[in-house]
């Protein structure tokens, strides 16, 4: 079972952070395939957020062809998110760069800015937006 | 989840919605007031029964004996029961006339006054109940239980004053003004009046204190109004007589005066017409006659209940004021 | 759904004769299922909108319609919630929960009820009198959810509530929106309180409507842009600038494609909010478009 956790400060929106949560899990292997996502109902009660933006998170989630809605019974997982399992060669890759980095004397924030930086290059996300100015 | 929530229950519109019960929770909500109304009339009531059965009849033994007595410089009487008659008659007569305060101050306060000030009528206005509904419910059952309790303790007033009648020296004469109303059903209209005009206050003020004394001086003001006005609610008789004998007839009076041989009515200069002095002047102004109107105690129920009527009116026309007033504040029904 | 929850026309009020208008020219049209927030400063009319639209005050001019009715007729499938949350202080809270059994025969859902209540840890047997403003709360909507309202209007309902018990109710009501389709509207003057739980916007200002909307279409049709302070905004509509040495910050709302050297960005629901409210002027006479029903 998922369980959402909503941050308001995140700046991301609210059913955007539904769908990477589920998209976590299904990576992560808490969700596989047949599993019944949580109602609509179950999510709101738990995370006090408007229906309609849960509806519009798992909306998104059958457009990827990821999850299926059932009618009457539920929504349901299709297939998982199994690109980058526990044990493939990449990761092994990834173990020897952070034993040579730390060996190197790298801290673990150093570490983490050189991944971030790296993944940005590769993976550029939203482009990004000035601030507004409201004060 | 129970099987019956699924979807919010059909529209009401077409067939109407099954009647909240409300009864239960006015009672539960006033449960104070109802208790002490209930005891108060109880222990009234037991008061009256006991004042015109045994206490009557030991004053009546007391005045026998007394009357027995003559001039006899030691004699034995029970003059306990006597004051005892007059001190209890005094004091219930007083209660049943009292009652109309009490309704009407707790119709202002409590019952209208105090749900407008603390906002709990748009609690039972957005419940199943509608703001119609809702004051009927305020008036029907407090005016059915207004009407038994005043009723029962006027007709047991009468009922021990009847007793005494002509056995006790000291009872009070019909037309005496407290006897006059505790014993009739002016009592029961001056409540059913307290009531409505209590309720009527609550919406106007919105403030339980200011609705509570509003409406207990209403009925105060209404009564005088009512007391002002008794002797010209029904047609008196007329009684004439000789200028030797003085105006005459015993009840309520509402004019007297003199006669002259025309058969004009002028006021009278005075009643002591067997006196030379008076009899001169009433000979100068032309008088053949005294004459009275008076009521006589035959007009006891006219009056009473004329007098009654009209309080009925005044509460009608309080509740229906209290209903267009609710009309016109919250939305209704469109046609 | 082709009926609305709520359509007002001109809808105004104003209490006596020479009284100021509370409310005035009042026109909007909430949708059916939608969850709604009423935002505005203290004093600015949502309570009288609310007021009148549970059926508690009779509009002065305008018309409304409310689940496709009159507010008196539709009393029944109306759930209500005042800001003050008037309960009878001598009744216990299972006292209460029986009375709004009582009095909303045929349509009463028990399960709701003490479910609600039994989220906040209360003894049924406390006296109304004897709990705290966010207890009270509690029952007052347990009242309110319990009569499986069509339309749930709530003035400041969140306002005496701890942020544990607020997140709680909250969760409760959108799981009744989710459930039954319950068109929820509330009020607040705090716009965080309501933005991820609300999915359409009704805004009042000084008794009158300054936006109506989807939350998504309204922050689609505003942008915040940043340019340097000589820039002519025209031909879009401004609706509040500020200049901050050479740089000029403004919200607007586009009336075609923006220059492409124009900094711009998204604003944010409070953002739009405020902005609103600063500038009282800002677009006054625009109607605002809604997502049809």
């Amino acid at each position: 079972m998922v369980d959402y956790r909503i941050d308001r400060h995140s700046g991301v929106a609210t059913y955007v952070q539904i769908v990477q949560q589920t998209k976590q899990a299904l990576r992560l292997g808490l969700l596989e395939p047949g599993d019944k996502l949580p109602t609509a109902r179950e999510v709101v009660e738990a995370t006090a957020v408007n229906p309609n933006t849960v509806l519009k998170a798992y909306r998104e989630l059958e457009r990827e062809g990821l999850v299926e809605a059932r009618r009457g019974l539920g929504t349901f997982v299709r297939r998982s998110l199994g690109a980058a399992p526990a044990d493939s060669p990449l990761r092994a890759e990834l173990e020897q760069w952070a034993a040579r980095a730390r060996e190197s004397g790298l801290e673990r924030e150093d570490v983490a800015a050189l991944f971030t930086a790296v993944l940005e290059t590769h993976y550029p996300v939203h482009p990004k937006i000035p601030e507004g100015d409201p004060s | 989840m129970t099987a019956t929530l699924t979807a919010p229950a059909p529209s009401a519109t077409g067939r109407p919605a099954p009647a909240p019960r409300q009864l239960r929770w006015l009672l539960r909500l006033h449960r104070p007031a109802l208790i002490t109304g209930t005891a108060l009339t109880l222990l009234l009531g037991a008061a009256l029964l006991w004042l015109g059965g045994p206490l009557t009849d030991a004053a009546a033994a007391a005045w026998k004996e007394y009357n027995a007595c003559g001039f006899t410089p030691r004699c034995s009487y029970d003059q306990d029961s006597i004051l005892l008659y007059k001190d209890l008659y005094n004091y219930t007569t007083f209660a049943v006339l009292v009652v109309p305060f009490l309704v009407a101050a707790w119709a202002g306060g409590s019952l209208t006054g105090r749900e407008l000030e603390s906002g709990t009528v748009r609690l039972a206005w957005t419940q199943g109940v509608s703001p119609a509904r809702w004051l009927v419910s305020r008036l029907a059952f407090p005016a059915a239980l207004t009407v038994t309790a005043t009723g029962l303790t006027a007709w047991l007033h009468r009922r021990a004053w009847t007793a005494g009648e002509h056995r006790i020296d000291t009872t009070k004469l019909w037309d005496d003004t407290p006897t006059f109303y505790a014993n009739g059903t002016v009592p029961v209209a001056l409540a059913l009046t307290g009531l409505a005009v209590g309720v009527l206050a609550g919406l106007v003020l919105r403030r339980a204190m200011a609705a509570l004394a509003t409406a207990a001086a209403a009925v105060g003001v209404l009564w005088a109004l009512v007391h002002t006005a008794l002797p010209y609610l029904w047609s008196p008789v007329t009684s004439v007589s000789a200028l030797g004998d003085g105006p005459l007839g015993a009840g309520i009076a509402v004019e007297e005066g003199v006669l002259t041989a025309d058969g004009d009515r002028l006021a009278a200069p005075c009643v002591n017409g067997g006196m030379s002095g008076c009899r001169a002047s009433l000979d100068d102004i032309g008088a053949v006659n005294y004459y009275r109107d008076f009521h006589p105690a035959s007009h006891y129920w006219p009056l009473q209940l004329v007098a009654s009527g009209l309080l009925v009116a005044v509460a009608a026309a309080a509740i229906a004021t209290a209903f267009a007033l609710l009309r016109r504040r919250t939305s209704r029904v469109s046609a | 759904m082709t009926v609305p929850a709520i359509e007002a026309d001109a809808l105004g009020k104003r209490f006596g004769r020479r009284a100021a208008w509370a409310l005035r020219d009042c026109s909007f049209r909430l949708p059916a299922g939608r969850v709604c927030a009423v935002v505005g400063p203290n004093g600015a009319g949502k309570s009288t909108l609310l007021a009148i639209t549970a059926g508690l005050h009779a509009h002065t001019e305008g018309t409304i319609a409310v689940l496709g009715t009159d507010p008196a007729s539709a009393r029944s499938r109306i759930g209500f919630v005042d800001q003050d949350k008037p309960l009878y202080p001598q009744l216990s809270i299972a006292e209460t929960l029986r009375m709004g059994a009582d009095l909303n025969p045929g349509r009463w859902d028990a399960d709701t009820a003490e479910r609600i209540v039994a989220g906040g840890d209360l003894d049924p047997r406390k006296r109304i009198r004897a709990l705290s403003g966010g207890q009270r709360t509690r029952v007052a909507l347990a009242l309110a959810l319990a009569k499986r309202p069509e339309l749930l209007l709530l003035d400041e309902p969140m306002a005496d509530l701890d942020p544990l018990a607020r997140h709680e109710l909250m969760g409760v009501l959108m799981g009744q929106a989710a459930e039954h389709g319950t068109t929820i509207v509330m009020s607040s003057h705090v716009v965080a309180e309501l933005e991820d739980s609300c999915d359409h916007l009704l805004l009042i200002g000084g008794g009158r409507v300054r936006l109506a909307g989807e939350i998504d279409d309204l922050l689609a049709a505003h942008t915040r842009v940043s340019v340097p302070a000589d820039t002519d905004l025209a031909p879009h509509d401004v609706v509040e600038s500020r200049t901050a040495g050479r740089q000029l910050s403004a919200l607007v709302r586009p009336a075609g494609p923006l220059p492409a050297d124009w900094r711009t960005g998204p604003p944010s629901l409070e953002d739009l909010v405020l902005s609103y409210l600063r500038n009282p002027e800002a677009l006054a006479a625009h109607p605002t478009t809604e997502a049809a029903a």
